[in-house]
């Protein structure tokens, strides 16, 4: 879920906040956006170049066990403590399984999707040919988390084609108490089921940016409203057949649905349904629906002990502030809580720079500053743990060792794995080695740190990224916007760690000036936040380091960069470059 | 084995095209938006009435590859799906795989697209051009824009097969041994003739017309569909091994208990040739006929190249009624047109469809709206106006003293719900006399003749069709089936090619055990 283009703004004005693991109807597949349909109004959602695809890999570069999943659902509750977390998985055997671990990570909601959904942009092998049926993982799912007495904090949400009332009342007697719907509203909004939502070419206008298409669109909101309605009508007849007053009474009461022997198919015969319809039998006391909320620990926040407090007036005000902290790493995803109120009372542009500093000393718990926006500033003198800057949309994060430390900076870990994952805007000064997966999905962050991990940047599609130090392995892969900058001492860095598949290398000497000197600057910006010993002896002897400078700059951004320049010195300015740049390139087949 | 001999036969080699990256494209999917509308032309009215040839022009490979391109290769296509939607058809009856030889046409692969049209179409060159084209009605496309060109597609696909002579004899390799006799050689006859002769049975149709070709033949006019092309079918059937005998009537000329005797299965395609009669006042009146008898002897005169003019049903210098508002009502004006009638009026009791789809008569159904067919048109050009005057009904029909046609009267009516039924009620005060020397009734079949059921007593239906369940095919006396506007009532060409194609194939599995027939 942590996409392009989510920003603590995005983040605080929605009231539920869905973390997408995978999709029912291409289970362990992502999505592309090619880029002929990224117009430069859906660039400007999502953050990123007009003409440059979109990739989202299947996996979640932050989540690589329960506990990232887990902290992903408290980070996501910090950005916006009024909103539901939802985690969506899809049914498949074990489902319940990785429900009850949801569940224990804290998600407010748990979606079980099934296979039959999904637009005409999934693959056609997938839509086919992959998934199971929702009925089987919402009965799973159900039975576990009664088993483990988890079912009562969570709500356990449907969805993968229903359509009738009749399909809700199943769900519900499965074991699910919301239900999602998406293929059937789109029909009755004049969806014909073309399957070309990726080729921008839906004759009714529904899944395509092609104004003369866009024009042909007929449907209305009327339509769906009536549709639903014939949904809850349905429902509600089915409840007051089998007796219910309410879904919760309904919930999970799999004695109510009967196995039809009717079903003579070749396929169905011998088929064993008894474990669908299995209904555990649990203490009278274990609740069979949700009837409490998840305690997600935001009272012990550093927010909500001292943070959001200190920086009320700023927030309402604006007077500049600075509060001076310990931090130790208990203190998880600090900053965020006051970030959200910061971007709920001052709209997406933020306050000015570093209205709220936050000086800490010591070492910072995971997701430092994640999704905080323009105007806050975080010092830490000391270390960061993983996540730190996560989808920053906005605020300054500086990272600097003790003053009296021993150890060589640029040699010594400071920070963890996933920095600046997914950040749309904002600055980073690392005086020190970041881990693996720096910056990944950044869009719009400017970084400078000392060493990196392996896979940086992959996947990033704007913002910059200096790295004064060594790199890890695969660096780039899948990069499809932004430019990076690395200081290649050992002269190692194109043969052995560089991912080439998407990018070009160019030397920084023979970069024009202006970007040489946008170099040096940053240098210089990062000398003076982290008093950096590296920095330092980097500007000292430039004459002799610059050449070790490389650019890497990805191909198709590096064709709508050239178009826009263009654009602009044919005289055209703002959007009208940016859309004159958008059809250059399309044309040109791209 | 059964699975593989399918596999085998039919759907190998898969025409499946894919690009570089290896995902599945079909059409061009931005053709929609690039290239409008054209079915092949039509030659100018004014033109077409002085002969009797076809009234399309011939087409043009690139532009007829343009509306191929426009084809959207939908997701959930309905072109090909042949349903009955308020008891009209939505989608090909015979499930023509219209969205891939659309394709195919685009990407100039003629040859394949031939192959994959005689799959499911025994004769492309018959509803080519003369089927209405239910898969216009229902293609996607139709949501927004007007629909891709599938007919004239078809047309031009088979009509290239023809021209470039990849259009062969293909006799069977085997013979059955078993004989199979068909009656009538209409689309249903010849469907299911073709696909018995395929399966390696030897097969007699029975017609009792002069010539094969049954309602191809007689009942649809030269211009819409040319006689010679008719004859080249039944010629390639022949040339295939199937028997034709004409003149022979069964149940006259030869009873129909000997075909039993004689044959291992008999199957009835005799149609539903009972015209519905307008019994007023006049009706015995010279110069009134049924519109079969008018363009059968028309035909007939054609091709005996006798004066058409000449014979007492002709339209020559007379005003002209023809009483009907469908396809066969049309082929009447067309037919009088071509005669030099003095006036031409065709008269059509429902009302005016509307220019566009009405509320309850969505996509995809058939879509019941105005339209001009070639007669209304012709007529248009040569008399000023559309010849069809709507809600109209006949009072009586008016002779002078010898016995001869004289003039109609008319009245306006109007639709009155009575008991749930709808009803036609005149509006007083509209009563006219319009001047006639000939009338046509064109009004509809009510079913098949009875001689043939009733020798054989065979069971009848509510409307009097033979009872013989869709699928199946049988009739009550073992052996014996029944398809086509014997079994369904009058209907389109392409419904009586999907039941001749489906009484074969049942035919084959009550003869053999088994069938590898579609």
């Amino acid at each position: 879920m942590v996409d392009l283009g989510v920003t603590s703004y995005y983040l605080v004005n929605s009231d539920e906040i869905q973390i997408k693991i995978v999709q029912g109807a291409k289970p362990g597949e992502g999505g592309e956006l090619p880029g002929h349909k990224v117009l430069p109004p859906i660039a400007k959602t999502r953050g990123t170049t007009p003409g440059v695809g979109l990739i989202s890999p299947p996996p979640h570069h932050d989540i690589y066990s329960i506990e990232d999943l887990a902290e992903l659902i408290h980070d996501l509750k910090n950005s916006n403590v009024h909103a539901r977390v939802n985690v969506k998985l899809v049914s498949e055997v074990g489902v319940g399984t990785v429900a009850a671990g949801v569940a224990k990570a804290k998600a407010d909601v748990i979606l079980v999707s099934g296979y039959d959904g999904g637009t005409g942009a999934s693959p056609r092998s997938s839509i086919q040919h992959a998934g199971a049926p929702w009925e089987l993982g919402v009965a799973e799912t159900n039975q576990t988390l009664l088993l483990n007495d988890l079912r009562s904090r969570v709500v356990l949400e449907t969805d993968g084609q229903l359509k009738t009332g009749r399909d809700v009342a199943i769900a519900c007697l499965l074991g699910a108490e919301e239900f999602g719907f998406a293929t059937a509203p789109l029909v009755t909004l004049g969806c014909l089921m073309m399957r070309v939502c990726h080729k921008n070419t839906c004759p009714v206008g529904i899944a395509t940016q092609d104004p003369r298409l866009r024009e042909k669109f007929a449907g209305g909101a009327d339509a769906v409203i009536n549709f639903m309605n014939f949904i809850a009508e349905e429902m509600r007849e089915t409840m007051a057949k089998l007796g219910f007053r309410s879904i919760n009474e309904m919930v999970g009461r799999v004695d109510k649905l009967e196995l039809r022997n009717a079903v003579d198919h070749w396929k169905a015969k011998g088929l064993d349904y008894s474990k669908i319809l299995y209904r555990p039998n649990v203490a009278p006391e274990v609740g069979t629906f949700c009837q409490m909320k998840q305690d997600h620990l935001i009272d012990r926040s550093l927010d909500m002990r001292t943070i959001l407090k200190a920086s009320q007036s700023t927030i309402e005000g604006g007077q500049p502030v600075t509060i001076d902290l310990p931090v130790v790493n208990t203190d998880r995803v600090v900053g965020t809580i006051t970030g959200a109120e910061l971007s709920r009372i001052n709209g997406p542009d933020g306050l000015p720079d570093d209205s709220i500093r936050v000086n800490l000393v010591g070492s910072a718990g995971q997701s430092l500053g994640a999704f905080c926006p323009k105007g806050m500033t975080f010092t830490v003198e000391g270390d960061t743990n993983d996540y730190c800057g996560k989808g920053l949309s906005g605020a300054k994060i500086i990272v600097r060792p003790p003053k009296d430390s021993a150890f060589v900076a640029h040699e010594n870990i400071i920070t963890g794995n996933v920095c600046f994952y997914g950040a749309t805007a904002g600055e980073a000064f690392i005086a020190g080695v970041a881990g693996e997966r720096f910056c990944v999905r950044n869009s719009g962050v400017s970084a400078v740190v000392e060493g990196v991990g392996d896979h940086a940047c992959e996947y990033m599609t704007g913002g910059s990224m200096l790295c004064l130090g060594k790199t890890g392995r695969n660096f780039g892969a899948g990069m499809s916007g932004g430019v990076a900058y690395i200081f290649d001492e050992d002269g190692d860095f194109v043969s052995k760690r560089l991912n080439r598949e998407m990018v070009k290398v160019y030397p920084l000497v023979e970069c024009d000036d202006d970007e040489i000197l946008t170099v040096k600057n940053l240098i210089s910006d990062h000398v003076k936040h982290t008093q950096s010993a590296r920095g330092q002896d980097l500007l000292e002897n430039w004459d002799s380091f610059s050449s070790k400078f490389l650019k890497i700059l990805p191909e198709d951004y590096e064709r709508v960069l050239l178009a826009l320049k263009k654009a602009e010195e044919r005289g055209l300015e703002g959007d009208d470059a940016v859309q004159a740049a958008f059809e250059e390139n399309v044309a040109a087949g791209h | 084995m059964m699975l593989f001999k399918r596999l085998s036969k039919k759907m190998w080699p898969p025409v499946i095209n894919t690009n570089l990256t290896g995902e599945f494209i079909m059409g061009k999917s931005t053709g929609f938006l690039e290239y409008e509308r054209k079915p092949i032309p039509d030659r100018l009215p004014t033109e077409r009435v002085k002969d009797w040839n076809e009234i399309h022009e011939d087409f043009e490979e690139d532009k007829v590859r343009k509306q191929g391109a426009r084809c959207m290769d939908c997701g959930t296509p309905y072109c090909h799906t042949g349903m009955t939607l308020s008891n009209m058809a939505s989608g090909c009856p015979i499930n023509n795989l219209i969205p891939e030889w659309n394709d195919l046409v685009y990407q100039n692969k003629w040859r394949e697209a031939l192959d994959r049209l005689h799959k499911t179409n025994n004769f492309p060159e018959f509803t080519g051009r003369v089927c209405p084209a239910p898969c216009e009605g229902s293609c996607v496309l139709g949501v927004i824009e007007p629909p891709v060109a599938i007919k004239s597609i078809e047309c031009s696909i088979i009509d290239k097969g023809f021209q470039e002579g990849w259009v062969k004899a293909n006799p069977p390799q085997s013979r059955s041994g078993k004989k199979v006799a068909v009656v009538g050689s209409g689309p249903a006859g010849l469907a299911t003739a073709d696909q018995l002769n395929k399966a390696g049975h030897l097969v007699t149709v029975y017609e009792r017309a002069d010539r094969i070709g049954g309602l191809l033949l007689y009942g649809i006019p030269n211009m819409k569909l040319d006689k010679q092309i008719v004859q080249r079918r039944v010629d390639l059937m022949a040339e295939e091994g199937v028997e034709f005998v004409v003149s022979t009537e069964i149940g006259k000329d030869l009873p129909a208990k000997k075909l039993i005797e004689d044959f291992d299965s008999v199957i009835l395609c005799c149609g539903a040739t009972k015209p519905r009669d307008l019994p007023i006042e006049g009706r015995e009146l010279n110069g009134v006929h049924f519109a079969m008898e008018f363009l059968t002897k028309n035909t007939q005169g054609l091709l005996e190249l006798k004066d058409i003019t000449a014979f007492e049903t002709a339209a020559q210098g007379k005003d002209a009624i023809v009483i009907g508002g469908g396809d066969t009502g049309t082929d009447c004006v067309g037919t009088s047109l071509r005669h030099g009638c003095k006036s031409i009026t065709q008269l059509e009791i429902m009302p005016r469809p509307p220019e566009e789809r009405a509320e309850d008569n969505p996509w995809p159904e058939w879509p019941k709206v105005y339209k001009m067919d070639y007669g209304q048109e012709e007529a248009k050009e040569i008399f000023g106006a559309d010849p069809r005057k709507y809600l109209t009904a006949t009072k009586k029909f008016i002779g002078d003293e010898s016995g001869n046609l004289k003039s109609i009267l008319i009245h306006e009516i109007e639709w009155k719900q009575e008991n749930g039924r709808f009803l036609p009620v005149e509006v007083p005060g509209t009563e006219q006399e319009i001047p006639a020397q000939v009338a046509f009734l064109a009004m509809g079949f009510l079913g098949p003749e009875d001689i043939i059921a009733e020798e054989l007593g065979l069971e009848r239906d509510s409307r009097s069709n033979l009872n013989a369940e869709y699928g199946k095919f049988s009739t009550n006396i073992d052996g014996v089936f029944a398809a086509g506007d014997v079994r369904r009532g009058q209907s389109l060409v392409v419904w009586a090619i999907n039941e001749g194609r489906a009484a074969a194939r049942e035919c084959d599995r009550y003869l053999m055990g088994e069938t590898s027939l579609p």
